[in-house]
């Protein structure tokens, strides 16, 4: 603006504006040194003021003195369902936030971070709400909810904290689509490889090409237990048949390619067994994130019918 | 000599880009590797996977030197002689390499002409496939139904099967049914006066968990029912009546009729006494319908098995505190909590009749009784005196201290709340037995409570004696004498002798006087001369309260009569039956609400709740205030009193 501006009257004050520009073209925000995560934002500001929530919630739970006991009926039990209501409501909103893509004034890390810490602190609204008084009914459905709701947070979060640094280990600088070619690409060398091979040989490579699943069901993703993969039994019968054989027999060449590919699908499974790791807790938090509203409505409206 | 390289890659769009440049050497290194002349990205390939040599005009050898073969035409070879002419192709991963005469090389003949060399992916990275299959390879979508529908799933397994038909059932379910579901013998025992006859009220009696079954609104019970209401888990609709309307206390009292459990005072004066409340709690009641003072004020329910009896302390100080300032004619003095309770006004006789005796509440300090009888206590709970000793004669129990017990009057009650009433044949005729005669083996008495009947017998008695006393037939003396001594003999004729026995039976020692205060009318019928003092003795002096006596058998490492007299101090020293021996409240505070015993506990020696004294549902009139509450009592005293 300043450059393409009209010079005025007082040009000899423009002089060190022109100067200064003459340097970046856009002056960069101030950044912090130290990576701040979403735990620490600003200096943890919502671990504060979480932290006070809680101990002002715990110092009127314990100075009330309700008659016959503290339950969610009375002020301090109607006041913490008010307040914990209105918490759950505003946390399961970062789903929404998250998708509103722009400049907020809130920014999605600072969501997150007060995501995380008053979610923590429901733990302590939600349980001193209940007064303790637990039973078979929607109202505790609706607590438990919650508290498996915190607790898949809580697990995501640990996840969070370790889990990336091996993930990128594992994966050195390999993306999961070059996991993916190597492994199709050494089906493809296995397929060309195997075609002088007689018909039993064959078998054992098609074995590997067909009964091959990188990825597997849910529970072979959590374990990496791919004993009973395609690959691992043919490489098994392969390894048996080479065994003695003279180094240029093409099943030397065949056990090669599939030791190769069991490497290479031991390397995407332990990216796979992370990534369902990172992944899992979500399928826990989300659901019953849902299924938690529903019982709160539950919850609320059945208070109040059945006054 | 040299080779001429054209490079085909695809573009996006599916066109080529082709790249050509020439090398002016014999050798070309082919591989994944970036130094090699023929670069060819794909993981298949080795670093340096194969080398291309120029042997001859229009021959070439192809090599494999990564350990890894080539395929020509087909053929895992790992070294080829070609021919350029047959245009020869060879394989390396999903490359080919078409070898062909340079265009040089046509011009010459062939000969010492270029190489082209083609290198082409033949075989197309899967990329489209892949895309669709990363997703479902690394991440959980592949393995798990997607998180929406999951959420869709619970969502509505929680909707519907814990708002939606709960809420059916209620809507559905109708009021005859609630009542019809509703057990008769809670019913019945809800319709019974719930305090017994000393404004006490009875505990509720555990009912069995209701078997009708599971309701769908029980989902809705935010706790377990108190073990009275136990037998309504299923019926929930018997208290929640209206949707959005908190339990009423007609809801209540469907079943405990007014009648059964009265007001605490009547209610224009409970509004007008109760503290009014204030600030956030006051708006927040006001703005949802609930108002002070009902029944679920007090009795909240789904708390726990034994909960629905418990009621705050301060609930009751909450009016009681300043009751004056607010119902200023109230008789009940203000108690803003247990260590300012004032001391206690005890209810006593204050004009004895036969029938309508007249009861006055009044400070203990110094106050005095007028029963009506003359019974000093110290003189019979002397060890030593004439008293223990007819005792021990007449074979009447002994306490430790060698006197009459406590109890040989004063005999616990069925509930061991309070005593049993006196009555002059059980506690006193042992020793008083109004003998005045020997006839024969006969042992002659007279009546008690009937005076003119006893003037009657005596002036007969007097008469007979007229015509000389019959053998057998001894008159005992009531007054004691020396021995060797004899009673005086009577002056005048039959008749007057007759009247002066009369007026001896009356008047003298060792007989009515002894109890009873008599009054000379000087009536001119012997028979109705003499008028007995009217009698009430007093079977609560505390009626607004209740101590179970019972309970304190033994009194700080006391039994027995110390247990008695630690709280009755006076009685010992008592001289009159005017003394009122009611301990004060100083006494009870001795261990109610005291600090505990050891400093490990928190628990006073002993509760001191309102509730451990004092009712609250024992109506608006309750004993010693405006009307005396208990005739019966009275009328038991009167009846052994009557007249004949």
């Amino acid at each position: 603006m300043a450059s393409t501006a009209p010079p005025k009257a007082g040009s000899a004050r423009k002089a060190p504006v022109r100067k200064t520009m003459t340097g970046k073209a856009v002056t960069r925000a101030p950044r912090d040194v130290a990576h701040e995560g979403f735990l620490n934002h600003r200096r943890w500001r919502w671990a504060k003021a979480a932290t006070i929530l809680c101990v002002v919630v715990i110092a009127a739970y314990l100075l009330a003195d309700p008659i016959p006991r503290h339950n969610g009926g009375t002020w301090l039990g109607y006041t913490l369902g008010t307040v914990g209501a209105g918490m759950i409501v505003w946390l399961s909103l970062l789903g929404v936030r998250k998708r509103v893509i722009g400049p907020k004034p809130f920014s999605l890390k600072g969501w997150t971070s007060a995501h995380v810490w008053l979610g923590l602190s429901l733990i302590v609204v939600g349980t001193l709400h209940t007064g303790f008084q637990l039973g078979w009914n929607v109202h505790t459905l609706a607590w438990a909810l919650m508290m498996i709701v915190i607790g898949s947070g809580l697990w995501g979060i640990s996840l969070y904290a370790a889990l990336p640094e091996r993930l990128s280990a594992n994966r050195g600088e390999l993306t999961q689509k070059q996991m993916l070619e190597a492994i199709r690409t050494l089906d493809r060398q296995l397929d060309t490889a195997a075609q002088p091979l007689g018909g039993d040989d064959a078998a054992l490579v098609q074995i590997s090409l067909e009964q091959c699943r990188i990825a597997g069901t849910l529970g072979q993703r959590l374990s990496g237990n791919y004993a009973r993969d395609g690959n691992a039994r043919a490489l098994g019968a392969v390894q048996d048949r080479a065994r003695g054989r003279p180094d240029n027999d093409p099943m030397q060449q065949i056990k090669g390619l599939l030791e190769r590919k069991e490497a290479a699908l031991a390397q995407a499974r332990r990216h796979i067994a992370m990534k369902a790791q990172l992944e899992l807790w979500l399928y826990v938090h989300v659901p019953v994130t849902m299924a938690l509203l529903a019982a709160l409505l539950a919850h609320i409206f059945s208070v109040f019918l059945y006054w | 000599m040299g080779f001429s390289i054209r490079q085909v890659a695809k573009r996006a769009d599916g066109g080529d880009i082709v790249r050509t440049r020439s090398v002016a050497q014999a050798e070309l290194s082919i591989g994944r590797g970036t130094d090699c002349d023929i670069q060819l990205a794909d993981l298949a390939v080795m670093l340096r996977h194969a080398r291309l040599l120029i042997t001859a005009p229009g021959k070439v050898s192809v090599e494999a030197i990564g350990g890894v073969p080539v395929a020509v035409d087909g053929k895992f070879v790992t070294r080829a002689d070609l021919v350029l002419a047959d245009r020869p192709a060879v394989d390396i991963g999903p490359f080919r390499l078409t070898l062909a005469a340079g265009e040089d090389g046509g011009e010459n003949g062939g000969g010492g002409g270029t190489v082209a060399v083609t290198a082409e992916r033949v075989v197309a990275p899967s990329d489209a496939a892949d895309a669709a299959q990363e997703t479902s390879i690394f991440s959980l979508a592949g393995a798990l139904p997607s998180k929406r529908s999951m959420a869709w799933a619970g969502a509505l397994v929680v909707l519907i099967g814990l708002l939606l038909v709960p809420l059916l059932h209620f809507i559905g379910e109708s009021r005859a049914r609630i009542q019809a579901g509703l057990p008769r013998a809670m019913l019945a025992q809800a319709a019974q006066p719930a305090a017994d006859s000393d404004g006490r009220l009875a505990l509720p009696k555990p009912r069995p968990a209701a078997t009708a079954g599971f309701a769908a609104d029980e989902v809705w019970s935010t706790g377990t029912l108190s073990n009275a209401h136990a037998s309504l888990s299923g019926n929930c609709g018997a208290c929640h009546q209206k949707a959005f309307v908190s339990v009423t206390d007609g809801a209540c009292q469907a079943c405990h009729t007014p009648a059964a459990l009265p007001d605490h005072a009547a209610p224009a004066r409970m509004a007008a006494g109760r503290l009014p409340e204030s600030g956030a709690l006051a708006a927040a009641h006001s703005a949802f319908n609930l108002p002070q003072g009902r029944c679920t004020s007090c009795h909240k329910e789904h708390e726990g098995a034994a909960t629905v009896m418990t009621v705050a302390a301060n609930f009751c100080t909450d009016c009681h505190g300043g009751l004056k300032s607010r119902l200023g004619d109230t008789p009940v003095s203000d108690v803003p909590d247990w260590p300012k309770h004032p001391d206690f006004r005890a209810t006593l006789v204050a004009a004895p009749s036969l029938t309508k005796p007249v009861f006055t509440r009044t400070a203990l300090a110094g106050a005095r009784e007028a029963s009506g009888l003359i019974y000093p206590h110290a003189l019979h709970q002397s060890s030593t005196n004439a008293v223990a000793n007819m005792a021990l004669k007449q074979r009447l129990p002994v306490a430790a201290s060698g006197a009459l017990p406590c109890n040989y009057c004063h005999k616990p009650d069925a509930a061991q709340q309070r005593f049993q009433p006196i009555s002059m044949e059980a506690n006193c005729s042992a020793c008083h037995d109004l003998a005045f005669a020997r006839d024969g083996g006969t042992i002659r008495t007279l009546p008690h409570g009937k005076p003119a009947q006893v003037a009657g017998i005596i002036r007969d008695f007097s008469f007979r004696q007229a015509f000389g006393t019959p053998t057998g037939m001894q008159q005992i003396a009531f007054d004691r004498r020396p021995p060797g001594i004899a009673a005086p003999i009577m002056p005048g004729n039959p008749a007057a002798r007759a009247s002066a026995a009369v007026v001896g039976v009356f008047t003298g020692k060792g007989l009515c006087t002894e109890c009873h205060a008599i009054t000379d009318t000087n009536s001119a019928d012997i028979t109705r001369r003499f008028a007995v003092a009217p009698v009430s003795l007093n079977d609560h002096y505390l009626p607004q309260g209740r101590f179970p006596h019972g309970k304190h058998k033994s009194h700080d490492g006391k039994t027995g009569e110390a247990a008695c007299t630690a709280c009755h101090t006076g009685v010992l020293k008592s001289k009159l039956a005017a003394d009122v021996n009611i301990p004060g409240v100083a006494s009870c505070r001795e261990c109610h609400g005291a600090p505990a015993k050891s400093w490990l506990s928190s628990a006073a020696k002993a509760e001191a709740s309102c509730d451990t004294c004092h009712a609250y549902h024992d109506g608006s009139v309750p004993a010693g205030h405006a009307a005396p509450a208990r005739p019966a009592v009275v009328a038991a005293v009167r009846a052994r009193q009557a007249p004949a």
